[in-house]
C-alpha cells in the first residue's frame, strides 16, 4: 500500500532551485532510503513535509489522499513524524518525562502527579519498541545520545495523544551513534517497519542504507534521478546515481603551472579529531579536501588556521614552521581562513559590507596608528568587492540585506584582503547561487594564477575533481590518500570517500 | 511610518517630554539655568551610562558600577582621612576602579563566567567592601578637603548669573572620549564586531577575549569616575551611595539602542537616554511629584521604547 506520494515538487530560494519536480513514494511497512549529495534538495524535501517550508509547486498524498502540509501541526495531525540528528530533549528531565512531554501526565486525585503510573506508561512504550535497557525514571542527561535517540523516538511513537504515527523521517540519526547505538536503532526501526509504518531514512553511510532499507530513491539537483530495489543493488551504482552530474557543468580553466615552491606544509597534525595529518601545497596549487561529513577536512582546515586552539605536528609556511593558537596569528602570517558556516562564524550580519572585509585588516587602515581610516576602508571594500564581482548597493550596505551569494563574496573579499599566501577554505561554494559559485571559481583560479596556494575542503566532488590539483582524502580522521584529480572519476572518488574501493 | 516610529520614536519621546515639562512649569524649566542644573544632575548617570555603553557594545553588561561608584568614593575619602594629597587619593579611586573592572573582565573572558552572574557576583563584594573599609559609617566633614568638594561647586562662567558646572564638563569630556574610542577607533570597530557575531570576530582574527578584558576595565573606571563625582557633589562618601547608577546607566543605554537600526548601542544615543531620565527627574521634582511616580514612570517610558522599537523591526 502506497502510504506518501510526492510528485512534481518545485522549491527555489531566491532564485536558487532548491527541488525541481521531485518524486517520491513510500510504502507502508517499508524502509525508504532518501540519497544525493549535499544540495541535492533531501534537506528541502524534508523540510516541506514537516511545513517548514512551502512548496512553491507539487502534489503530496498521504494514503491516496491530497494534504496540504502549512505548519509542523498539520505534519504531526497526518501521523508523520521527524527524528533528527540534533535532539531536541529536555535534559534534566526524567526519561519518561521527555516521552510524555506536552501530554497530561497520568494524575492521583487529579491533582498530585502520578509519577509510578507516569513511569509505567513510559515502559511500555519503551517495551513496545523492544528498548528494555532503559529506565524510565532515568534523567535523560545521563542516557547516551543513541538511547536519548529512542527515547525520542519512543516519544513519537507512542503520541497517543494526537493522530497515531503512520511515517517516520529519520535525517542522518547515526550521526553522532556508535556502532552499538546504531544496533539498537536499526531493531526498533525494523520492529516500527514490521508494524505497517512507513520510515523514510535519510544517511550518508552507504553501508547502513544497504543493510537497512528495502528501496532508495535518489535525489541530483533537485530532481527524483531513480527509485530502486536495494536488494541486487550495489554501491558503485548508488554512488553513480548520486553524483552522475553532466560533466559539462561549467567550471573556469586553469590559467597558469603550480610553482614548485611548497607555500604549506603540514607535518603529522594531530588533535583530538585528527590523526596523524600531513600533506603539502604549492604556490598556484588548489589542494582539495575530500571526505564524508565529519572525516577530518574541516577539523584539519581549523586546526592549521588556529580556530580550535592548538594542536600537535608542526605546520611551515614558505618553509619556516609557525605556531599558531588563535586565529590572530594565522591571519598575521598571511594565512586566510574562510569558515564553513557563513552566517554563524563568517559575517557579521548587522555590520557593514566594509566593515566585514575590514575585520582582520584594520590594523592597517589606521591613520597615526589610531583613528580608523573610514574611507581607506570604503575603497578597500570597492576594490575587492570589484575584484569578487560582489553585486551590492554600496561598501556601507548592510551584509544582513545581501544574498547568500554576495554574502559568501563579501567573506571571500575579507580573506584576500591582506594579500595572503595561503587560503583555507571550508565548503566555499555550500549554499552558493550557480552564478556566484562560478564566479568564485573563476577567482581561486585567479588567485592560483598570482601564485597563492589554496586548500579546498568541499563536500562536493564536482568542485573537487573540477577545481583542485591533487585531492587529499580524509576518513575517520586520518589521511586515507592522496590522489591527483588528472584522469580521477567522481565515482573512484566517492568510493574512496566511502571506503569502499 | 513603523519604521520612523523604530529609529525616532525614542527622540520623539524625548521632545514630548520637554515640551509637557516646558508647558507645565513655564517659569523655571526652559531656562538656561535649568538645564545646566540638569546637565550637572545626570553627570554622574552620563558617566557611567556613557562607560556601560563600551561593554554593551559588545552585547555584555556590568552590573557591579553602582557598587564599584561607592567603593571608590569611599576609597577616596579614606584616603584623605589618612591625610593623602587630594591627587593620591583620588588617583587611588581611580586604580581601584580599574582593577575592579579588570577584575570583571578576567572572570568574563578567560573564566568563561556569563556577564551577568560574574557582575553580580562583584557587585555584592564591592559593595561589601565599601562597607567593609568605611566601617558602614558615611565619611564627611573635615576629613573631605575643600579642594575635593569645591570642583563639584565649580564651574566656567558663561553670563553674570549662570556657569557651566565643572561636572558637566567632565561628563562632556567622557562623551568625546567614549565616542572617539567607539566610533573612531579599531578598538571600537572591534567591540561593535564581537557584539554582533562573536565567533565570526574570533576566526577574522580579533582577540575576542583580551577585548572584553579591557572593556570591562573602562567601565570600571567610568564608575570610579562617578563616585568621585558623587562624593565631591555632596562633599561626603558613604557605602550606598553609588547604588541607584547601575540600572539607570543600563536604562539609558538601552533608551538609546532603540534609536539605532541594528540595535547597537552608540554613545550619542545613550546621551539621549540619560537626558530622558534626567529630564524626568528634575522635571517631576519641580513639580512636587513623588520620586515614585518617577520610578513607575522611567520603566514605563523603556518598556514602551523598547517595545515600539522591536515591534518595528518586526514588521520591518
Amino acid at each position: 500500500m502506497t502510504l506518501l506520494s510526492i510528485r512534481g515538487l518545485d522549491k527555489s530560494f531566491a532564485g536558487a532551485r532548491a527541488l525541481a519536480g521531485a518524486a517520491l513514494e513510500v510504502r507502508a511497512g517499508e524502509v525508504h532510503a532518501l540519497m544525493g549529495e549535499n544540495g541535492a534538495g533531501k534537506s528541502t524535501l524534508i523540510k516541506v513535509l514537516a511545513g517548514v517550508v512551502k512548496p512553491d509547486a507539487g502534489v503530496i498524498e498521504m494514503a491516496g489522499i491530497p494534504v496540504a502540509i502549512a505548519t509542523p501541526a498539520d505534519a504531526l495531525n497526518l501521523g508523520l513524524r521527524f527524528i533528527h540528528q540534533e535532539l531536541s530533549v529536555v535534559p534534566h528531565l526524567s526519561v519518561a518525562e521527555n516521552i510524555f512531554l506536552g501530554r497530561d501526565y497520568p494524575r492521583r486525585w487529579g491533582l498530585m502527579i502520578d509519577w509510578d503510573g507516569l513511569n509505567n506508561a513510559a515502559a511500555e512504550v519503551l517495551s513496545g519498541l523492544g528498548v528494555d535497557h532503559i529506565r524510565p525514571g532515568r534523567k535523560m542527561a545521563r542516557l547516551t545520545v543513541g538511547d536519548q535517540m529512542l527515547v525520542k523516538i519512543a516519544a513519537a511513537f507512542g503520541d497517543a495523544g494526537r493522530t497515531a504515527a503512520r511515517l517516520y523521517v529519520m535525517d542522518e540519526p547515526t550521526a553522532a551513534l556508535s556502532a552499538e547505538e546504531s544496533r539498537r536503532l536499526f531493531a526498533v526501526i525494523r520492529r516500527l517497519r514490521a508494524e505497517g509504518a512507513g520510515i523514510i531514512y535519510v544517511s550518508h553511510r552507504l553501508d547502513e542504507v544497504m543493510e537497512l532499507a528495502d528501496r532508495l530513491t535518489v535525489l541530483r539537483d533537485g530532481a527524483t534521478v531513480a527509485t530502486r530495489e536495494v536488494a541486487g543493488l550495489d554501491k558503485r551504482e548508488v554512488i553513480e546515481l548520486m553524483i552522475g552530474r553532466s560533466l559539462a557543468e561549467g567550471y573556469p580553466p586553469r590559467l597558469a603551472a603550480i610553482a614548485e615552491d611548497v607555500a604549506l606544509k603540514v607535518e603529522h597534525l594531530s588533535t583530538g579529531m585528527l590523526d596523524d595529518v600531513s600533506f603539502e601545497v604549492r604556490k598556484g596549487e588548489i589542494l582539495g579536501f575530500a571526505g564524508l561529513e565529519g572525516a577530518g577536512q574541516s577539523e584539519a582546515i581549523r586546526a592549521i588556521a588556529g580556530a580550535d586552539g592548538g594542536h600537535d605536528g608542526t605546520v611551515s609556511l614558505a618553509g619556516k614552521p609557525v605556531k599558531i593558537h588563535e586565529p590572530v596569528s594565522a591571519w598575521a602570517k598571511g594565512l586566510a581562513f574562510l569558515p564553513r558556516e557563513r552566517q554563524q562564524e563568517g559575517l557579521v550580519a548587522s555590520a557593514s559590507i566594509a566593515g566585514n572585509v575590514s575585520l582582520p585588516h584594520l590594523d592597517d587602515l589606521l591613520r597615526f596608528g589610531l583613528v580608523l581610516d573610514r574611507r581607506a576602508e570604503a575603497e578597500q571594500a570597492v576594490e575587492l568587492g570589484r575584484k569578487v564581482k560582489l553585486k551590492a548597493s554600496g561598501p556601507r550596505q548592510k551584509v544582513r540585506e545581501l544574498s547568500g551569494g554576495n554574502q559568501q563574496k563579501v567573506v571571500f573579499a575579507r580573506a584576500i584582503a591582506g594579500d595572503p599566501q595561503v587560503l583555507l577554505l571550508d565548503e566555499p561554494t555550500r549554499g552558493v547561487d550557480v552564478g556566484a559559485r562560478y564566479d568564485i571559481h573563476t577567482l581561486l583560479r585567479q588567485l592560483t594564477a598570482e601564485g597563492k596556494a589554496v586548500v579546498l575542503a568541499s563536500s562536493d566532488l564536482p568542485e573537487l575533481v573540477y577545481m583542485a590539483d591533487r585531492i587529499v582524502v580524509f576518513r575517520g580522521g586520518k589521511v586515507a590518500a592522496t590522489v591527483a584529480t588528472a584522469g580521477l572519476d567522481q565515482a573512484t572518488l566517492a568510493a574512496l570517500c566511502f571506503g569502499s574501493a | 511610518m513603523l519604521s520612523a516610529l523604530k529609529t525616532y520614536g525614542t527622540l520623539i519621546g524625548f521632545l514630548l517630554v520637554v515640551a509637557f515639562f516646558a508647558i507645565e512649569i513655564p517659569d523655571t524649566f526652559m531656562t538656561a539655568k535649568n538645564w545646566l542644573n540638569i546637565s550637572q544632575q545626570v553627570s554622574m548617570l552620563a558617566v557611567v551610562a556613557f562607560t556601560m555603553t563600551i561593554v554593551m557594545a559588545m552585547g555584555d553588561f556590568d552590573l557591579s558600577v553602582g557598587s564599584m561608584a561607592s567603593l571608590a568614593g569611599i576609597v577616596a575619602a579614606l584616603a584623605f582621612r589618612d591625610g593623602q594629597a587630594v591627587w593620591m587619593g583620588v588617583m587611588l579611586a581611580l586604580v581601584v576602579g580599574l582593577l575592579g573592572g579588570l577584575l570583571n573582565g578576567a572572570l568574563i573572558a578567560y573564566v568563561g563566567i556569563l556577564p551577568f552572574v560574574a557582575t553580580l557576583g562583584t557587585l555584592t563584594v564591592y559593595s561589601g567592601l565599601a562597607f567593609l573599609v568605611s566601617g558602614g559609617k558615611t565619611i564627611f566633614g573635615r576629613d573631605i578637603p575643600q579642594v575635593f568638594s569645591g570642583f563639584a561647586r565649580a564651574g566656567l562662567p558663561l553670563s553674570g548669573t549662570v556657569s557651566l558646572p565643572a561636572l558637566t564638563i567632565l561628563a562632556a569630556l567622557v562623551l568625546a572620549a567614549v565616542w572617539f574610542t567607539l566610533e573612531q577607533t579599531a578598538f571600537g570597530r572591534r567591540l561593535y564586531a564581537i557584539g554582533g557575531n562573536k565567533e565570526a570576530a574570533r576566526l577574522a582574527g580579533i582577540r575576542v577575549k583580551r577585548l572584553r578584558f579591557l572593556a570591562f576595565g573602562l567601565s570600571g573606571l567610568g564608575a570610579a569616575t562617578a563616585g568621585l563625582m558623587y562624593a565631591s557633589r555632596v562633599a561626603s562618601a558613604n557605602p550606598t551611595q553609588g547604588s541607584g547608577l547601575m540600572l539607570d546607566a543600563i536604562a539609558a543605554v538601552f533608551l538609546g539602542m532603540t534609536m539605532s537600526e541594528e540595535g547597537e548601542p552608540h554613545v550619542l544615543a545613550t546621551l539621549v537616554g540619560v537626558m530622558i531620565l534626567g529630564v524626568l527627574g528634575n522635571g517631576l521634582t519641580q513639580m512636587s511629584i513623588d520620586s515614585y511616580v518617577r520610578e513607575v514612570l522611567i520603566g514605563t517610558i523603556i518598556v514602551l521604547a523598547v517595545a515600539s522599537s522591536s515591534l518595528g523591526k518586526a514588521r520591518g
